[in-house]
């Protein structure tokens, strides 16, 4: 299948110098594509590039086949849309005059909207749920509202991209999910292709099909959400050394805290992931157990824990592990008890419990105490 | 839906309709009043029959008419002008000289009154008036070159003002090293007046402005795009060098007609725009450029009127009255902005 | 490219500005001869800037020194056909007169035509000629705005059938286009350019001739010009005079040499103290001192004749050391010979003869108690103070 954008040896910068050498992408009509990486990286660069606000230092852009520098900004105002980060001042229009300036391209000399055009900007606005702001005054609407109206106003442009410039950045999740949905749609169902980039990782591996990530010099990494959201991959990028990427989960976790750990958390099944965060806001470090592979706890343990004692999935836990476990609690002063009943395959979790009981050590079921 | 689009209809009919009644009235105005009192009876038979007494008769159609249609026409081109660079700069108090275009014809006045009544004894008009006008275009100049440099919009509002400066320090310059003689009417000059104005003088007004008006009516698509902010009007396939250059072009051959024939008028450029604005409640260039030019004519013929009848035969600058309106009208804009 | 067409306009307009100042240079020279038969022309003792032929029938044709030129028509007379275009027809008789020239006032008034003034361009109170604030105050003459912003309509309805402008209306050219406009002659007094003070007396003929009043006229005149001839047995002092004033911006204002103004205190038997000042060929009558080069010069006159008519009249000394204390050191401060012009000067034209002899009286009279004269009076050294000997 042919692809409906693709840049060639694509270079970025401003005021013809290199930000980004070298750029390579290939996306088929209809997908979306997000750009991640930390501020600064070059991700505006890229996409205003692509719009041709910003003059590219050399490469070409090529869109259904066509290089960008080969159109006039007429023909490039019906092929790609965008919705951009600036601050609109708007005099005095209302929200159906902002989306309705999306018709340019397609109205007479005096801009007069016709009937059809009207209907488009009715079924743009419609579309993302903003109808019924049309009378207001666009200065007076929420931040989520404007976003909504000028994705209203990129989409009644009927292009085949949509360009746009962290969409969600002032957004609560609401109204982020709400447009991340819109855009979805706008892919599925009317085949554009969308361009853009997002600081919410979690989104980005949900939305999009493909991902590039932006740093340094050049791509470092251009693939499927599947490939992308790596622990290593997206530590790298965002160079996390305070912290770690939980790719299960798509969440950060903060840094683990360092030390020689004195408590001993026995947990499992999701009880211990309360437990975990608040010594870790304490700062205290800790080690955990007996926890099976599968396990939720077991996730956020091997970012936050200083040692996790596991077993593997679905077996009992076996005897050494046990032994091994029970040595390393008796160096440990506090134990946290998190589990309330147990299981066949965790019984041996009880006994360390009872001996940490028999030993005196202090047991407290939760670390708001400490 | 269809209640809110025939309000705003409405709103638009009345506000037309509220003009050319003050627009009507005002010119009535206009011609009845002023030193020599003439009868209505004996202003129709003059008007439309061509008789009459000849004093009257001259003072109709020789002083009050060309005069009146000079309120208009500059009126409206200031207006028009004001509204543009209020647009173009996204800013509230930017007005036709923002440019630096009456420090320009200030300059160029001078330098022709200082070299060449210096040497000969009388000049004609019409080298006054050409050398406002060279001014105004040197100055325009000046900014065109350096806005095809320059990234951000908003520099051009600095450059102007730069250049402003220079041309004042110019002028100074050479008033010190002039004779008092014959620099003592360039003070009068600067404070703007509409008095003295001839046929011919309308003629050519009217062959400069009405154009330019028509150009800058013809481009409510552009305007109403750039009205977004540059990114997005280019994305929506305008042609931004082309728009800046143009828009420069306009505003600034309006203003600088209306400071060749009158001298720098103030306020008008600012002020009404908004007012026209607050009417409507609109923007769109559509509506908002021929009301704009109407409204501009409507408030200088109304100055006009009291700046030659309030203290005759001492006549007020033009530029006096229309600072005392639009001044108050420029702030209540300001408070009511910051309210929001 | 931009740039290019730029130029190209700049190039364009300062062409045609240099064509516009080509237009007012002196015109050709039409003959009226082919129409009426000259008779004679007036004599002038001194006026150089305007000439008057005399034709059969009564018709005098005035050319003035900016090139205008002028047919005095008698009342009761046909304006002859086929006259040069730039000839302007003045019907007599004249009145109704729009009068912006100051200077011109005293004249009419010395000739007893001030009835012939129906229009002003200088307010009532602003006036020192008796006579014509009193018929402004009563109505007879009325003001008419501001010589750049005439009342145009006032004026029209008056029936003005002459204005009489200033050469200030050189500045404000689209005044004079519009009065001609409205069918309004214009001639612009050029009396202001007179070299000797009794050249700008001489005018009174030129008025006198439009007003009907030509003997009258040169009896004026030729009284005036009996002080003259009076002073021109007596001897030239050695005194020098220096006459000047201080503008805002702290500069001295002096008056070029050759002036009118230096042709009165040489007459008077005085030395104007600069020597060579200004540029014979610049039509401005004055020059611009920085007060340190006014200084060095002026310093040591023996007299010192404050120009008051720009700014107001001195009521002492020490008012006039405010101005600039450089002038303490002045010789003629320290040896209290400080007189200074009464505000009516530039008004007074027709008595150009009594203020040279008041200037020569100044001079040449050692009496102390002198303090003042027609034109011009001694500064105290303060307030309310008698003036008396060395400080």
């Amino acid at each position: 299948m042919e692809y409906f954008f693709y840049t060639k040896k694509l270079t970025v910068g401003y005021n013809g110098k290199p930000l980004i050498k070298d750029i390579e992408i290939n996306l088929k009509k209809g997908k979306i594509l997000t750009l991640i990486g930390p501020n600064g990286s070059g991700k505006s660069t890229i996409l205003k590039s692509i719009t041709k606000h910003l003059k590219s230092i050399c490469g070409t852009i090529y869109i259904d086949n066509k290089s960008i520098e080969t159109m006039s900004n007429k023909d490039i105002s019906h092929k790609l849309a965008v919705v951009l980060t600036d601050k609109l001042k708007t005099e005095l229009m209302t929200c159906k005059d902002v989306v309705s300036t999306g018709r340019y391209p397609y109205t007479g000399m005096l801009g007069i909207l016709s009937e059809d055009d009207n209907l488009q900007v009715k079924n743009a606005m419609e579309l993302v749920n903003a109808w019924d702001l049309r009378e207001k005054d666009f200065t007076e609407i929420s931040d989520g509202q404007r976003q909504r109206i000028l994705l209203a106003r990129a989409i009644c442009q009927e292009p085949e991209i949509i360009v746009l410039d962290e969409p969600t950045s002032f957004l609560d999740i609401h109204y982020e999910l709400e447009l991340l949905n819109i855009l979805r749609t706008l892919a599925e169902k009317r085949g554009i292709t969308v361009i853009m980039s997002l600081h919410e990782l979690d989104m980005a591996q949900k939305v999009s099909d493909l991902v590039m990530c932006v740093k340094g010099e050049y791509i470092t990494h251009l693939g499927t959400p599947k490939e992308i959201f790596q622990k290593d991959l997206i530590s790298e990028l965002y160079d996390l050394s305070n912290g770690s990427y939980n790719p299960m989960f798509g969440s950060f976790e903060m840094e683990r805290t360092k030390g020689d750990p004195k408590v001993f958390v026995i947990a499992g099944g999701g009880t211990g992931i309360a437990e975990y965060r608040t010594l870790q806001k304490k700062r205290i470090p800790f080690i955990t157990g007996i926890l099976h592979e599968n396990d939720i706890d077991y996730q956020l343990a091997k970012d936050l824990s200083s040692e996790v004692f596991s077993e593997k999935s679905f077996e009992p836990i076996s005897e050494p592990i046990f032994q091994s476990a029970l040595k390393r609690m008796q160096s440990c002063d506090i134990v946290i008890n998190c589990l309330k009943s147990y299981g066949e395959i965790n019984r041996k979790n009880k006994a360390l419990y009872e001996t940490a009981l028999f030993q005196g050590k202090k047991i407290i079921e939760n670390a708001d105490e400490l | 839906m269809e209640k809110s689009k025939s309000t705003r209809y409405i709103r638009y009919i009345i506000t037309l309709i509220v003009l050319i009644i003050l627009f009507a009235l005002l010119i009535l105005l206009n011609i009845k009043l002023g030193s020599v009192d003439v009868s209505v009876k004996d202003i129709i038979n003059i008007l439309f029959h061509g008789s009459g007494n000849e004093t009257d008769y001259n003072i109709i159609w020789k002083v009050r008419l060309p005069r009146m249609m000079a309120s208009i026409i500059l009126g409206g081109a200031l207006a028009l002008s004001g509204f543009l660079l209020q647009t173009f700069f996204n800013n509230p108090i930017a007005g036709p000289y923002v440019l630096g275009i009456s420090s320009g014809s200030k300059m160029m006045v001078a330098m022709a009154m200082i070299m060449i009544l210096s040497r000969y004894h009388s000049v004609n008009s019409a080298v006054l008036i050409i050398a406002a006008f060279a001014g105004a275009m040197l100055s325009m100049g000046f900014v065109l070159i350096i806005s095809r440099r320059v990234k951000s919009v908003s520099m051009l509002i600095v450059c102007g003002v730069m250049i402003g400066y220079i041309c004042s320090a110019v002028t100074d310059m050479m008033i010190t090293f002039a004779d008092d003689a014959n620099i003592v009417n360039l003070h009068n000059w600067s404070l703007g007046s509409f008095s003295g104005t001839t046929w011919r003088d309308v003629g050519i007004m009217v062959s400069v402005v009405l154009p330019t008006s028509l150009i800058v009516f013809l481009m409510s698509k552009p305007i109403g795009a750039y009205q977004l902010g540059e990114s997005y009007a280019k994305n929506m396939g305008v042609n931004i060098k082309l728009f800046r250059i143009m828009l420069v072009l306009l505003s600034s051959f309006l203003c600088a007609c209306v400071t060749a024939f009158a001298g720098p008028i103030s306020f008008v450029g600012i002020a009404v725009p908004h007012l026209v604005k607050s009417f409507l409640k609109t923007s769109k260039p559509l509506i908002v450029t021929p009301m704009c030019f109407l409204g501009g004519s409507v408030f200088c013929l109304g100055c006009d009127l009291i700046a030659r009848t309030l203290f005759a035969p001492v006549e007020l600058s033009v530029s006096t009255v229309s600072s005392i309106f639009g001044v108050p009208i420029v702030i209540y804009i300001m408070l009511k902005k910051r309210v929001h | 490219m931009i740039k290019k067409r730029c130029m190209f306009t700049a190039v364009i307009i300062m062409i045609l500005l240099i064509m516009g100042c080509t237009q007012s240079k002196d015109n050709t020279d039409g003959n009226p001869e082919n129409v009426l038969q000259q008779e004679g022309n007036m004599e002038f003792k001194y006026a150089q800037n305007f000439n008057v032929d005399y034709y059969k029938g009564g018709y005098s044709i005035i050319s003035v020194s900016d090139g205008t030129r002028y047919l005095v028509v008698p009342e009761g007379q046909d304006v002859p056909a086929d006259l040069d275009k730039d000839i302007t027809v003045l019907k007599q008789p004249i009145n109704n007169i729009y009068l912006v020239a100051t200077s011109s006032m005293c004249l009419f008034d010395a000739l007893n035509s001030l009835d012939a003034i129906k229009f002003s361009g200088t307010k009532a109170e602003e006036w020192y000629i008796e006579n014509a604030r009193s018929a402004m105050e009563a109505g007879n003459i009325i003001y008419a705005g501001k010589y750049n912003i005439p009342d145009y309509e006032l004026i029209m309805s008056g029936n003005c059938n002459l204005a009489i402008e200033s050469t200030m209306i050189n500045h404000t050219p689209e005044v004079k286009e519009k009065l001609k406009e409205l069918g309004i002659p214009v001639i612009t007094d050029q009396s202001s350019y007179e070299t000797h003070p009794l050249g700008r007396t001489e005018w009174i003929k030129l008025y006198g001739l439009l007003m009907g009043k030509e003997s009258e006229a040169k009896q004026i005149f030729d009284k005036q010009a009996g002080y003259i001839e009076e002073l021109a047995n007596k001897d030239k002092t050695d005194k020098t005079v220096a006459f000047f004033y201080i503008s805002s911006s702290g500069n001295a204002i002096a008056r070029k040499s050759g002036d009118y103004v230096t042709r009165m205190i040489e007459l008077a038997g005085g030395n104007y103290i600069f020597g060579h000042l200004g540029d014979p060929e610049s039509a401005t009558s004055t020059v611009t001192l920085e007060m340190e080069e006014f200084y060095a010069t002026a310093k040591n006159a023996d007299y010192i004749i404050y120009n008051s008519t720009i700014d107001g009249e001195l009521s002492s000394v020490e008012e006039l050391m405010g101005k600039n204390s450089l002038l303490k050191d002045f010789k003629a401060v320290q040896n209290n010979n400080v007189w200074c012009t009464g505000k009516n000067m530039f008004q007074e034209t027709t008595h150009f003869g009594l203020m040279i002899s008041d200037i020569h009286r100044m001079l040449t009279d050692n009496d102390n108690d002198l303090t003042e004269l027609n034109f011009i009076y001694k500064l105290p050294a303060a307030d309310g103070e008698k003036s008396d000997g060395k400080k």
